[in-house]
């Protein structure tokens, strides 16, 4: 049995490689230059493709070697373009799909996979025959393998979509997956200059400092490669610290892996403490300067 | 140049509202409706197009008999037409793509409008899906659609980067949350809206979906939730297991 990945975000390949090998051979594809690590996770062949915004081009590629039997199932990295050429690819190939999976089993010729539903509310487990899949970040662990993957060229048949500009976003520099130790912030820091009251306390414990989505993305306090979320990264910290955060469930859905959740939120009723192993009913600005006091003792 | 632009409406019921039962299943059954979050965006793409370019904007919704009223809110916000399909199962998009596009194809049509993922079963699919039944180019997660002729151009917000493309009309359009602001209709325009007229009618398409629902749990929340109202109290707490964890 054979698979593809597809991803245009090269630092998801790892997770979605290791995890799709455990089914068999596994052939990546991406855009490239290919980076040192993707090569790492024992993949029979990584095809790299011009540009994953010609979404129909790829979708026609990875649809015509589907149809030719090269590959029984398709493993696609959730993102913007991922999910685009999931969809066009299923309708091209008549192949059922199941989006944003975060388990797979094989179940005789059907596979069983689970997913979040009702934004996140709950957990949908589905059996069907489907053959393409999204899948939501952190699935396994990665795990590298001894040899060295093959690159490839792959060219593209001619596409209607025409790149006019690119323009790369601010990142933070900071892979909030890794980090044993996060602490979050939400609206109720009130603006961006209250992050200095922040930092002493991150430092002290050695935590990065993630948001909620109005955080990263609205008010830009953070930059976008620290939300948390459904529509964020899905992280699995030891202690994930959640300051001035609601607890939508859409926020939930990003941080639920983690080991210990505290929260400390102005509102008694606020959703967070529905969600947390220990939560402090108070004003931030007033709870955190005595965590940063005890833990320097 | 004016365009026909259809927006699809997803009418989801409100999330925050449901609650698990002893055994921990959910159910929408009897929560109130609304336009999904990124549906409301789409609506006022859509209607901001018309208003910059003229032409004219249909609403899909395909649900349920439950959906009709909803329609009513498109209408206060712009919408000049609106077709809501009953019969939505739920789950499987190819099923939604299948039913949306035969509509499409008997209706004038050169841009279709669609949020990027529905809040509720966020899949992501349904605009690949639907532009490759329609055998349309796609465009996702868009931030500014600007059409000139038989074209259009559009600023893709990707996770690490912004893009801009171009494609031949007619397309699909996936919209992100940042397009824009809804608008929050004037109360004239929610009673004009009360009077217009919304046509139904039954999905066309039988349902021939391979997906079979296993379970529909709520995610076990194993969590302590040790609250603390008096951060004196807390704090002494919180920082023993800190210490702990973080050594
Ligand atoms: C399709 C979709 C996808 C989404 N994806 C994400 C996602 O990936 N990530 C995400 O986070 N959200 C996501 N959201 C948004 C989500 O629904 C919430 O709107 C968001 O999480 C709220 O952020 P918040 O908790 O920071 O703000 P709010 O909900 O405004 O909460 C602020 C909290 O701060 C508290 N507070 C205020 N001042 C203080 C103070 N001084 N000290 C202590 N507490 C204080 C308040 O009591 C309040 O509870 C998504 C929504 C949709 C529709």
């Amino acid at each position: 049995m054979k698979s593809f990945v597809f991803s245009d975000d090269q630092s998801l390949v790892p997770a979605i490689a290791t995890f799709a090998r455990a089914l068999g051979d596994v052939d990546i594809y991406s855009s490239g230059p290919a980076s040192p690590a993707i090569k790492k996770y024992g993949a029979l062949k990584i095809y790299i493709v011009n540009d994953t915004n010609l979404t129909d081009s790829i979708a026609d590629l990875l649809a015509s070697r589907m149809s030719k039997g090269e590959y029984q199932f398709g493993f696609i990295a959730s993102t913007v373009n991922g999910r685009d050429v999931a969809g066009l690819l299923a309708s091209k190939s008549n192949a059922g799909s199941i989006a944003e999976i975060s388990s797979f089993e094989l179940a005789g010729s059907s596979t069983r996979t689970k997913r979040f539903f009702f934004g996140g509310k709950s957990i949908l487990e589905e059996e069907s025959s489907s053959r393409i899949f999204t899948v939501s970040p952190g699935i396994v662990e990665p795990r590298e393998v001894g040899t060295e993957s093959p690159v490839e060229q792959v060219s593209l048949s001619p596409s209607r979509i025409s790149v006019l500009s690119s323009e790369e976003k601010k990142s933070g520099g900071v892979d909030i997956e890794k980090a044993q130790a996060i602490v979050s912030i939400g609206r109720g820091l009130g603006n961006k200059d209250k992050l200095s009251a922040i930092e002493p306390f991150a430092s002290a414990i050695n935590a990065v400092i993630a948001g909620s989505r109005p955080v990263c993305l609205d008010y830009h306090w953070l930059s976008e490669d620290r939300q948390v979320g459904l529509s964020g990264r899905k992280v699995r910290p030891k202690v994930y610290i959640a300051l001035g955060i609601s607890g939508q469930i859409q926020h939930i859905a990003g941080m639920r892996g983690s080991k210990i959740v505290i929260a400390v939120n102005k509102d008694k009723t606020a959703p967070i403490f529905e969600e947390c192993d220990y939560g402090i009913v108070g004003d931030m600005f007033d709870v955190l300067p005595r965590l940063l006091d005890g833990m320097k003792k | 140049m004016a365009y026909n632009i259809i927006v699809l409406i997803k009418v989801i019921p409100d999330l925050e509202q449901i609650k698990p039962d002893q055994q921990g299943n959910v159910s929408t059954k009897n929560l109130p409706l609304r336009i999904e979050t990124l549906s409301e965006n789409s609506i006022e793409a859509a209607v901001q197009l018309r208003e910059k370019h003229g032409g004219k904007v249909t609403g899909i919704i395909f649900g349920t008999q439950e959906s009709v009223p909803i329609m009513k809110k498109a209408y206060a916000m712009g919408v000049d037409d609106g077709v809501v399909i009953t019969g939505y199962p739920g789950n499987d998009p190819k099923y939604t793509a299948a039913v949306l596009s035969s509509k499409i194809k008997v209706m004038p049509h050169d841009i279709i409008v669609l949020g990027n993922q529905s809040a509720d079963s966020y899949t992501g699919l349904l605009p690949g899906l639907l532009a490759g039944t329609l055998g349309y180019p796609l465009i996702g997660n868009a931030i500014s659609i600007v059409p000139a002729d038989r074209k259009v151009r559009v600023k893709k917000f990707l996770e690490n980067k912004n893009v801009e493309v171009e494609a031949p009309l007619p397309a699909v359009i996936s919209v992100a949350q940042e397009i824009n602001e809804p608008r929050l209709p004037p109360v004239m325009q929610i009673m004009a809206a009360g009077r217009k007229q919304i046509v139904t009618e039954v999905a066309s398409i039988s349902n021939k979906s391979s997906i079979k629902v296993l379970s529909n749990t709520a995610p076990k929340s194993e969590r302590r939730k040790m609250i603390f109202e008096k951060a004196e109290e807390g704090v002494p707490v919180i920082v023993k297991v800190l210490k702990e964890e973080l050594r």
